[in-house]
């Protein structure tokens, strides 16, 4: 399995890209919406993008948009890891494509469940 | 009346205690409310975001530089001798202050906007015209102040 960590803050790549890796993932990382875009688009296949939401260049509810636009990677798992915990901001990520949710702070047993309800991850992978 | 009217120093004490508990230190209990102030943070480091209400509110996160450098080394999970540079300090004092924003924010009567986290050794310009709030911490003993007020 492949994941995309999307995330202007490269402490919080480090901590899910960590927390990925220790459950069999490999993973690349960009530092925005558009260069999430421009890996995607160079051909790299990834079978999951942790998205952040707040970001400079491309915000990652634009990076989601942009992605299920496309059509191109139907089997591109988007979850979003973000601050943004209001139910109004939820039900617009999930509406404009995103299939899972995940609010900061989250520990990493949180993010391991996602996964498995995700179908990302089996049960017994979990940290 | 600010929105920030809204939100509750204990309500803040508690988002800081579980961003602390599940970012920074995987473990409960080693934030701690704690009986100190702005005056006793030596060789101050800031970070803050802003908040879309009306008027504009700021939360502003005040800890001295070295214990901001332990902040960054517990939350890339790196040994206590291991150096960091700058940069990462000011990304994870950064984002420990986004986190707590984004989280406060979810507090508010309705949805408002939070800026991209800045960090700065110098306190950020803008009067704190309506302080709501100052919760005071001691985060394994070392002196962290979180501020909420309007600018």
């Amino acid at each position: 399995m492949r994941a995309l960590v999307i995330d202007d803050s490269a402490t919080m790549r480090h901590i899910v890209a960590d927390i990925l890796q220790e459950l069999g993932f490999d993973t690349c990382q960009a530092t925005n919406g558009q260069e999430g875009l421009d890996l995607l688009e160079s051909g790299q296949r990834f079978d999951l993008a942790c998205i952040d939401w707040n970001m400079p260049v491309m915000d990652g509810l634009e990076f989601v948009a942009a992605v299920r636009a496309r059509r191109q990677w139907p089997d591109l798992t988007l979850m979003m890891v973000t601050t943004e915990g209001e139910r109004g901001q939820v039900v617009r990520a999930l509406a404009a494509g995103a299939h899972e949710y995940v609010i900061k702070p989250f520990t990493a047993d949180a993010l391991a469940s996602k996964l498995v309800l995700l179908g990302l991850l089996r049960g017994q992978e979990r940290i | 009346m600010s929105m920030l009217g809204a939100v509750e120093r204990q309500q803040v004490a508690e988002i800081a205690q579980e961003v602390f508990a599940a970012m920074v230190d995987r473990a409960p209990g080693l934030l701690r409310s704690a009986p100190v102030g702005p005056s006793a943070v030596a060789d101050p480091l800031y970070a803050w975001v802003d908040l879309g209400t009306v008027p504009a509110s700021r939360l502003l996160l005040t800890t001295d530089a070295d214990t901001a450098r332990a902040l960054t080394r517990a939350l890339l999970a790196m040994g206590e001798a291991q150096p960091v540079s700058e940069d990462d300090v000011a990304d994870a004092f950064g984002e420990i202050a986004n986190v707590l924003g984004g989280n406060i924010k979810a507090l508010l009567p309705e949805h408002v906007g939070l800026t991209l986290p800045e960090v700065s050794r110098a306190r950020p310009s803008g009067q704190a015209a309506d302080a709501c709030g100052e919760a005071l911490f001691a985060w394994r003993g070392r002196p962290l102040v979180i501020s909420l007020y309007t600018i």
